[in-house]
């Protein structure tokens, strides 16, 4: 009979070998300070319930002075962000501000439609999107032939990751683009359709769709295990009824009052003019909190939440295989690990 | 109690040094009044990290809704000698 203690101490679970070499491998990324900044206001395609033509950011003035960003990103570097992640509208459209930014911080990523190329010298992370297969993306992005322009842009790139954002329409051809993407030997990591405020439309997610998403990103997962990039404990934290704020409690200052320490202390994120609202930052502003299940929210949300997960060394692993996979994902060089933890943990609520 | 909480201040600034592997720095030179995330530079992930191994040392939780206010080495040093008096 096996007896399964109620709480471990810390010391014991890392009394694990591959746990111990596993949290110390993920503890030297701990210097991570993110932050986000919209690059353009302008885009070359339209999708449908993108976050970006939402709220007020979109309108604000385009800034294109690479001496205003330069000295921006430097002001960044002295409060100690080390990581950006450039976003909206899409980025490569200003490739020049991005070279700026990575020449002040080396670390960052860049989310992208791909139907540009960014130019190799940017050695940021390239989150290139993908909504489905041409069919679906033509419909719902308005743009032909994208995974196989995509593909072209960024073939024996390094740099990419290609991002597959679930909607309730594409389940099931993800298996599709998965293939296509696996024979190209590219990587690939999922993403959850996040309703902006206000959105009622078609590709919000219900609990029948979560459901499949689920089976799908399991299949994904184990037919595909050298291209992509997740684990079981990604499958669980996005695809729960709940979202990530009702799991995790999301530490973005949008969510989060508290300015002492943390993301609520250094996060901001900036808009295409240069200026940030507290009110409305975080990784993914103008998403309904109560829906948000994006991959970059998760990444810190599920990640800051490392305390009440150290309770026994199955959800340990558990969330040590979510660090794993956000580092790889986000971080040039990274290399993924294998899983420790294939069964399905609940995430485990905050204890008093 | 002042000699209970010297001895805590004493262990909590050895496990931060340890844990955060701090150089030029003894827990006899640290000051349990320096500003940990101002001055020294702890940031969320390392404290949870310290409250982890504090946990083990002292067998006291701590709650993610305080970090916020473990700002020094000697503010940790009362809350975990406050928490065991609590629960004797």
């Amino acid at each position: 009979m096996t007896i399964i203690k109620e709480e471990y101490t810390f010391s014991e679970i890392l009394a694990n070998p591959k746990i111990k070499e596993r949290w110390q491998k993920v503890r030297r990324y701990f210097f991570l300070r993110e932050s986000t900044y919209d690059m353009s206001n302008r885009c070359n395609i339209r999708c449908q319930g993108c976050y970006y033509y939402v709220g007020d950011k979109q309108f604000a003035r385009e800034n294109r002075d690479e001496q205003a960003w330069r000295h921006l990103l430097h002001k960044e570097k002295e409060r100690g962000i080390t990581f950006v992640v450039l976003a909206g509208a899409e980025p490569s459209l200003v490739a020049n501000l991005c070279r700026v930014c990575y020449e002040v911080i080396p670390l960052g990523a860049i989310a992208t439609n791909g139907l540009i190329a960014i130019p190799a010298d940017i050695d940021y992370r390239i989150h290139i999107s993908v909504w489905g297969n041409d069919r679906t993306s033509e419909k719902v992005r308005g743009a032909a032939d994208m995974l196989g322009r995509q593909i072209a842009n960024y073939q024996d790139d390094p740099r990419a990751v290609f991002i597959y954002t679930f909607t309730p329409d594409n389940i099931a051809e993800a298996r599709e683009v998965t293939a296509t993407l696996a024979d190209c030997g590219q990587s690939i990591s999922f993403n959850m359709f996040s309703a902006p405020v206000g959105y009622q439309g078609p590709l919000r997610h219900t609990a029948d769709s979560l459901g499949k998403t689920r089976e799908m990103m399991a299949e994904l997962l184990a037919d595909y295990p050298q291209n992509v990039l997740f684990s079981t404990y990604n499958i669980v934290a996005h695809t729960e009824p709940q979202g990530l704020h009702d799991l995790f409690s999301c530490s973005y200052p949008r969510s989060n009052q508290s300015t002492d320490i943390g993301l609520g202390r250094s996060f901001r994120q900036y808009r295409t003019d240069l200026q940030w609202d507290r009110e409305a930052a975080c990784c993914v502003p103008d998403t309904d909190c109560a829906d948000c299940r994006h991959y970059a929210a998760g990444s810190a949300v599920v990640t800051a939440r490392m305390y009440r997960h150290a309770v026994d060394p199955e959800t340990f692993s558990a969330w040590l295989d979510y660090v794993d996979t956000y580092l790889a994902v986000w971080v040039r060089g990274y290399e993924k690990g294998q899983n420790l933890c294939n069964s399905y943990i609940h995430p485990p609520v905050k204890k008093q | 109690m002042h000699t209970e909480t010297n001895q805590t201040i004493s262990r909590v600034a050895e496990i931060i040094i340890d844990e955060l592997k701090l150089e030029d720095v003894t827990p006899q030179t640290f000051d349990p009044d320096l500003d940990l995330v101002d001055e020294v530079g702890v940031d969320s992930m390392d404290l949870a990290t310290v409250a982890l191994v504090l946990r083990d040392e002292f067998g006291v939780r701590i709650d993610e809704d305080d970090y916020p206010k473990l700002t020094t080495v000697r503010i940790i040093a009362q809350y975990l000698d406050d928490k065991r008096n609590e629960s004797e």
